[in-house]
């Protein structure tokens, strides 16, 4: 997996022989673990927060089984007590349920309604807020390694002037005593 | 001559190799150990078996509530049944409601976690080097500094030996022949010079010898009024 370290037993340290390209593989590696692991699930995510219907569709569905279920209640109340409604009960009984159910539904959909938006909206905030986070870790990580770059390039551009001022200097003096001593 | 600055002095420090090699042996530790719990939680929060925990919650505290108090005059009413309709809806509603607020809350968890960590592992691999690399430098520095004193006294040592080698091929004497000097063929005044590496003495003698070229170089002499 990582080709720069090798372990000796699982306990010990890994021998890290250059920590600069040991760095690079794990964070590519880490990059690519995400990838596999985690981008597709952070896309459904993204995706869930801006079209999910789930709880309507769940309401709509509660509310188309919930007249039949108190039609069923309902009747075996009356059975257990020996009830026997007239035809006009009967009539008024139905259509009290299914008054009672549509304004239920109404109900349960326009509070979906309200609920699924405001979980799209928390859902959204939040992971826009996660990729703020990333964006901000992604800049301030590339940051730091520009700034590594840079001072370690100038520290090497100035190492490399000292050493040809000091060779140009050296080169100077020695033909200066040649010139004086032999009065060329 | 200078030598160029070498790349090997720009090595990384040992402080950063450890902490390079701590940070990989953590990094392998969560990636075997946390990794797999965390990709769980993932595939958990995908499923719906809260939402149909709450939900089954929900419609028995409906049906607890409501159908638990059934009488003869609620039955013959009739009226009972709309009542447990609306309740029903309403606490499944609720329970939906809540159930996506727990499975939003569990996914953004995992979501927020994987790229914490991931973000946490890098910026603190990058602080490591960061600590290295300025040490590193520092190393280097010093050593291109010796190495440009070396430089210097090389340049200084050929300085002084061009010089005393200069110094040396103007000494000269008169080449004597039984006390008058000797004349060449043309009646000029003959004289003996020095080498680059070994001046003559006032007889015309080549100086050699560690001893000799001590006494003539005058370095030895201490009287303040001139050579002895």
């Amino acid at each position: 997996m990582y080709s720069n370290y090798n372990y000796s037993s699982t306990a010990a340290l890994p021998n890290v022989s250059d920590p600069e390209k040991a760095y690079a593989q794990i964070t590519r590696q880490q990059y690519m673990d995400y990838v596999q692991n985690y981008r597709s699930f952070e896309e459904e995510m993204l995706e869930k927060a801006q079209t999910d219907t789930s709880l309507i569709d769940q309401a709509r569905e509660d509310s188309a089984a919930a007249q039949g279920l108190m039609t069923g209640v309902a009747n075996r109340n009356a059975a257990r007590y020996g009830v026997q409604l007239t035809p006009a009960q009967q009539q008024e009984q139905a259509r009290q349920l299914q008054r009672a159910s549509t304004l239920g539904s109404v109900d349960a959909i326009n509070n979906s309604r309200i609920a699924q938006s405001e979980a799209n909206q928390a859902l959204l905030a939040d992971l826009v807020n996660i990729g703020q986070g990333v964006n901000r870790s992604s800049l301030n990580q590339l940051s730091s390694a520009a700034n590594n770059h840079t001072q370690r390039e100038n520290a090497y551009r100035q190492a490399s002037a000292a050493s040809k001022a000091q060779t140009y200097s050296t080169i100077g003096s020695l033909g200066a005593a040649a010139i004086f001593a032999f009065a060329l | 001559m200078s030598s160029k600055p070498k790349k090997a002095d720009y090595q990384p420090s040992e402080a950063e190799k450890a902490s390079a090699a701590v940070a990989m042996a953590e990094q392998r530790y969560f990636k075997e150990k946390y990794d797999p719990l965390l990709q769980q939680v993932r595939d958990q929060s995908r499923s719906d078996d809260r939402q149909k925990t709450l939900r089954g919650r929900a419609n028995a505290d409906t049906m607890q509530t409501l159908a638990g108090g059934a009488n003869y005059d609620a039955a013959a009413s009739g009226r009972s049944g709309g009542d447990m309709a609306q309740a029903y809806q309403g606490q499944m509603a609720q329970a939906n409601t809540a159930a996506k607020d727990i499975q939003n809350k569990q996914q953004l968890g995992v979501l927020g976690t994987a790229r914490g960590q991931a973000a946490d592992a890098q910026s603190g691999m990058a602080q490591a080097a960061s600590m290295g690399a300025s040490q590193a430098l520092s190393r280097a520095a010093a050593n291109q500094q010796v190495r440009e004193a070396k430089t210097a006294a090389l340049g200084q040592i050929g300085t002084s030996l061009i010089m005393q080698g200069a110094k040396n091929m103007s000494t000269k004497a008169p080449v004597m022949d039984e006390g008058v000097q000797r004349l060449d063929a043309e009646g000029n005044p003959m004289f003996t010079s020095g080498s680059f590496f070994s001046p003559v003495d006032q007889q015309g003698n080549k100086v050699t010898g560690f001893r000799d070229r001590l006494g003539a170089s005058g370095f030895t002499n201490t009287n303040p009024f001139g050579s002895n």
